[in-house]
C-alpha cells in the first residue's frame, strides 16, 4: 500500500468531524428543546442517579445534567468561535503585514508577537477577569488575544512562501499593488493553513474556557458551562463521581474532536503535503 | 500550545489529589493531628487579620483573664474571680497565683495592664477598637488588676474572651509573628509554612496537663484532600467539614465519630438597604418571602445547619427562633412587589467567589426568578475584589457571605456598614444593651433581633453547621464552635 493510499484511509478527519458535529448538534438542539430547565433549582430532586427522566441524573441543585451539557455546548462553541475569531482577525493581517511590509516593521511586529506569546493565556485571562470582572466575554477576548501570535506566525510564514513564487514575482513585475497581491494571491494560499490553525486553536480555547470556569474566572453562574460543572462536582468527587465524569467526557469529546478535525484538515489542505497526495 | 493544554488538565487533576499537608502522622499515642482548611499567614494576631491565627493559638498557647466555654458562657481563666462595681464601670480581677509565661516570666497584674493597654497602642487589626471603651488599668496588687471603663459595657467582658483579651508578657512580644509566648497549656514548637504547626505541652502549665503532649495542626487548602487525610489515616480529626455532602461517608464508617453543632457563621443574603429599590422595606420583605431558605440549606449544605431568621446563633443568650417571621410565600412576595410598584426588576447579586456563596447565589437567583425578579450573579474574587467593591464601595444590590464574627448583630447599629441599615431604634437598643444589666441586655438584644428581622434588613439563609469528624478514640471535642479558638484543652482519648 502506498503512503498516499494510507493517508486517504486515515479516519482522522471523519472522526473529528463526527465529534465536532455531535457538539454542534447538542448546542443547536438546546435552542429548541432541553429535557428540563438547566438552571431551575429544585431541592426535592437533588443528586438523583441516572433515571428515565434524568438520563445522567441531577446535580446538587437538582438540575438535570443532560440539559446542562446541552446548553453548556453553546457556551463552549460560543467561546471557541469568538476567541478564534479575535485571534484570526487580528493575527492574520499582522502576519501578512510582517511578511510584505518593510523589514523593520516586520521585525517589530514579530518581536511584539513573541512578547505576547511569552505570556501564558490563562494568566492573561485571569488578569482580565480580575480587572474587568469575570465573564464569558472577558475570558473569550483574553484567550483570543493570547492566540493572536500563532495566527500571525502562520500567516507570516505562509505569506513569505507565497511571495517567493513565480506568479507573485510576475504580478509584482506587472506593477500590481501590494494590497492587490495580498488579496488576490496571498490570502487564498494561506487560507488552508489558517483553517487548520483555527481548528487546533478552537480546541485550546474550549479547554481554556473550561479551566477558567473551573477556577471561577469564566462563565458566570447560572449559565451552564462544562468547566463550572466540573468545579461544582469537585467536593462530591468521592460520593458522586458521575457529576465529574459527565462534563469531563463532554470536554474531552470537544477537544479531541477539534484536534482531530485540525489534523485531518491539515492532511488535506497543507500545501507542503499536497505533493504527496 | 497543545502540550500546554494537556499539561493544564493534568495539573488540574493532580492538584485535586495532592493539595495540602504532607507530614505523616507518627504512631505516638501522645500525639494528635488535627486538619484545618485555612492556614495562618503568620502567628501574630495583633497585627494580622484572619480567623486562623486565634483558632490555633487562643486558649491553647495564649490565655486571657476569661474564656468562652462551649455553651457560650464567660468563665474564669487567668482570673480566679472578678467583681463589678455598682456603676458597672470598674472590674476587679483576682488573678491566679503560680502562673508563668512559657519564657519563665511570672504572670502578674502588671502583665494585665501591659496587655490591655498594648491593644490600643501596638495592635493594628480593626478589632483593636474593642478596647476603646477602657479608660485605664490599675495595678492594685501583684495579683489584683482593676480595669476602669469609660462607660458600662457588657460587650467588653465578652470581648475579653476573644483574641483582644489575650495576655502577653513584656518580655515576650519581640517576635510575635514567629515566636508566640503565652501562659497556655501548649507552647509553640515549629511551623512549616503551607503545611503544619506543631504545639507541645507546656511542662510548667498552671492547670490540668493536656492529654496529648504533641499536637499537629495540619492545613489542607482543598476540602477533598482534607477529607482524604482523615480517611487515609493522615490526621485524627477534621476541625470542620466545609463540604456537607461529603459527611455521609464518615457517618457510615465505624472508625469515625461525627459531631454536628453550631457556629457563629450566618450565611447572609445582604441587601443594600441604602439604595433603591432595596431601600424599600416592602421590596426586601418580598425577596425574603420569595426565598425558600430550607431549600437553600438543602442544596448548599445538604440540609445541615440551623434556620435562624435573624443575626443571632443559638449559642447567644438572646437567641430566639425567628425563622418564621417571613415564611416562604411566593404569592405574598409578588403582591408586595406589585404594591411597591415594581415589575420585572433586575438586581445584581455580587457574591464572594467561594463555593458556598456561588452555590447559594444560584438557588436564590432561581427562586427570585419565580416571582419575576431577574438576578444577575457576579462572583467577585475574595477577599480582595469583594472587600473593595461590595464591602468598602457599597457597589451592589445583594451579596452573599458568611458573617463569622461572634455577636456581629452589632453591625446593624452602624449605618456606614456595607448593608447601609440605618435605624435609630436599633442604635438606641444597642446602647441600652451594652450599658444595662445582663437581664436588660438580653431583653434589648432580643428586640434588636426581632426588629431587623421584621425590617428584612437582610435575609439570613441559614447558620452554617459545625461538623467535626474524628477517630472514635478522640474524646472531648466540643460540638459547637462559638469562640475564636479551636480549644485543645478538653481533648482526651479512650
Amino acid at each position: 500500500m502506498t503512503t498516499a493510499a494510507m493517508k486517504r484511509r486515515t479516519p482522522t478527519l471523519t472522526v473529528g468531524a463526527i465529534l465536532v458535529g455531535l457538539v454542534v448538534l447538542l448546542a443547536v438542539m438546546s435552542f429548541l428543546w432541553t429535557p428540563h430547565d438547566p438552571t431551575r433549582v429544585d431541592a426535592a430532586v437533588r443528586l438523583l442517579g441516572p433515571t428515565g427522566d434524568y438520563l445522567f441524573g441531577t446535580d446538587k441543585f437538582g438540575r438535570d445534567l443532560v440539559s446542562q451539557i446541552m446548553v453548556g455546548a453553546r457556551t463552549t462553541l460560543y467561546v471557541g468561535v469568538v476567541a478564534v475569531g479575535v485571534a484570526a482577525v487580528i493575527g492574520t493581517p499582522l502576519g501578512i503585514l510582517a511578511a510584505m511590509g518593510p523589514r523593520w516593521l516586520g521585525e517589530f511586529v514579530m518581536r511584539v508577537n513573541d512578547l505576547v506569546l511569552a505570556f501564558p493565556a490563562l494568566l492573561l485571562a485571569i488578569m482580565f477577569g480580575a480587572v474587568f470582572g469575570a465573564s464569558t466575554l472577558t475570558a473569550m477576548i483574553a484567550i483570543g488575544i493570547a492566540t493572536v501570535p500563532s495566527f500571525a506566525r502562520i500567516a507570516r510564514s505562509g505569506t513569505l512562501q507565497v511571495m517567493s513564487t513565480e506568479y507573485v514575482l510576475a504580478a509584482r513585475a506587472a506593477g500590481r499593488s501590494r494590497f492587490a497581491i495580498a488579496h488576490r494571491h496571498v490570502l487564498p494560499n494561506v487560507a488552508g493553513l489558517l483553517i487548520v490553525q483555527s481548528s487546533v486553536s478552537f480546541a485550546i480555547a474550549v479547554l481554556a474556557e473550561a479551566a477558567l470556569s473551573f477556577l471561577g474566572f469564566g462563565t458566570r453562574p447560572p449559565t451552564p458551562s462544562w468547566g463550572r460543572m466540573l468545579q461544582e462536582s469537585q467536593e462530591l468527587l468521592a460520593v458522586q463521581p458521575r457529576l465529574a465524569i459527565v462534563p469531563g467526557i463532554a470536554i474531552a469529546i470537544a477537544v479531541l474532536g477539534f484536534n482531530l478535525l485540525g489534523d485531518g484538515l491539515r492532511d488535506r489542505l497543507d500545501p507542503r503535503l499536497a505533493g504527496r497526495r | 500550545m497543545r502540550v500546554f493544554g494537556a499539561t493544564l488538565v493534568l495539573a488540574m487533576l493532580v492538584s485535586a489529589c495532592s493539595a495540602g499537608s504532607s507530614v505523616s502522622v507518627p504512631a505516638d499515642p501522645d500525639a494528635i493531628s488535627i486538619g484545618f482548611a485555612a492556614e495562618p499567614a503568620n502567628l501574630d494576631f495583633t497585627r494580622t487579620d484572619g480567623a486562623a491565627i486565634p483558632q490555633a493559638l487562643l486558649y491553647n498557647v495564649y490565655e486571657g483573664l476569661v474564656k468562652l466555654d462551649a455553651d457560650g458562657r464567660v468563665v474564669p481563666l487567668l482570673a480566679r474571680e472578678w467583681t463589678v462595681s455598682e456603676d458597672r464601670r470598674t472590674y476587679d480581677f483576682q488573678l491566679r497565683p503560680d502562673v508563668t509565661f512559657s519564657n519563665g516570666q511570672p504572670f502578674t497584674a502588671q502583665d494585665v495592664k501591659f496587655s490591655v493597654e498594648r491593644v490600643k497602642t501596638a495592635w493594628t487589626i480593626s478589632l483593636k477598637s474593642k478596647m476603646d471603651v477602657v479608660d485605664r488599668v490599675d495595678v492594685v496588687g501583684p495579683l489584683h488588676a482593676r480595669v476602669v471603663l469609660k462607660r458600662p459595657s457588657n460587650n467588653w467582658l465578652f470581648d475579653m474572651t476573644t483574641r483582644v483579651g489575650a495576655m502577653f508578657s513584656p518580655s515576650g512580644v519581640a517576635d510575635l509573628a514567629n515566636t508566640p509566648v503565652g501562659t497556655g497549656p501548649y507552647t509553640f514548637a515549629t511551623r512549616k509554612r503551607g503545611d503544619s504547626i506543631v504545639l507541645r505541652a507546656n511542662p510548667s502549665y498552671w492547670g490540668r496537663r493536656p492529654a496529648y503532649t504533641t499536637v499537629y495542626l495540619k492545613y489542607y487548602k482543598d476540602p477533598t484532600a482534607l477529607n482524604n487525610a482523615l480517611l487515609s489515616n493522615g490526621i485524627d480529626v477534621i476541625s470542620s467539614i466545609t463540604t456537607p455532602d461529603s459527611i455521609g461517608q464518615f457517618e457510615a464508617d465505624t472508625r469515625f465519630t461525627v459531631l454536628q453543632g453550631t457556629t457563629n457563621a450566618e450565611v447572609t443574603l445582604s441587601f443594600n438597604n441604602a439604595k433603591a429599590p432595596l431601600n424599600d422595606k416592602r421590596v426586601r420583605q418580598a425577596l425574603t418571602y420569595a426565598i425558600d431558605r430550607k431549600a437553600v440549606m438543602a442544596t448548599v449544605s445538604a440540609g445541615r445547619g440551623t434556620q435562624i431568621g435573624s443575626m443571632v446563633p443559638p449559642t447567644d443568650p438572646w437567641y430566639e427562633d425567628l425563622s418564621g417571621v417571613h415564611p416562604h410565600d411566593p404569592a405574598r412576595a409578588k403582591a408586595l412587589l406589585a404594591e411597591a410598584g415594581l415589575r420585572n426588576i433586575s438586581l445584581r447579586l455580587r457574591v464572594a467567589n467561594l463555593p458556598y456563596a456561588v452555590s447559594a447565589a444560584q438557588v436564590v437567583a432561581s427562586q427570585l426568578a419565580d416571582v419575576g425578579v431577574n438576578v444577575s450573579i457576579e462572583p467577585l474574587d475574595f477577599p480582595a475584589v469583594w472587600l473593595k467593591q461590595v464591602f468598602t464601595d457599597h457597589d451592589f444590590d445583594m451579596s452573599i457571605v458568611q458573617h463569622v464574627e461572634a455577636r456581629d448583630i452589632v453591625t446593624f447599629g452602624n449605618p456606614k456598614y456595607y448593608w447601609g441599615y440605618d435605624s435609630p431604634k436599633v442604635r438606641e437598643l444597642l446602647t441600652q444593651a451594652d450599658v444595662g444589666t445582663p437581664e436588660k441586655q438580653v431583653q434589648a438584644m432580643k428586640e434588636i433581633a426581632r426588629t431587623i428581622a421584621d425590617d428584612a434588613a437582610a435575609d439570613w439563609l441559614f447558620l452554617f453547621p459545625n461538623v467535626i469528624a474524628a477517630k472514635t478514640k478522640v474524646t472531648g471535642l466540643s460540638r459547637n464552635q462559638v469562640s475564636e479558638s479551636f480549644d485543645l484543652t478538653g481533648l482526651g482519648r479512650r
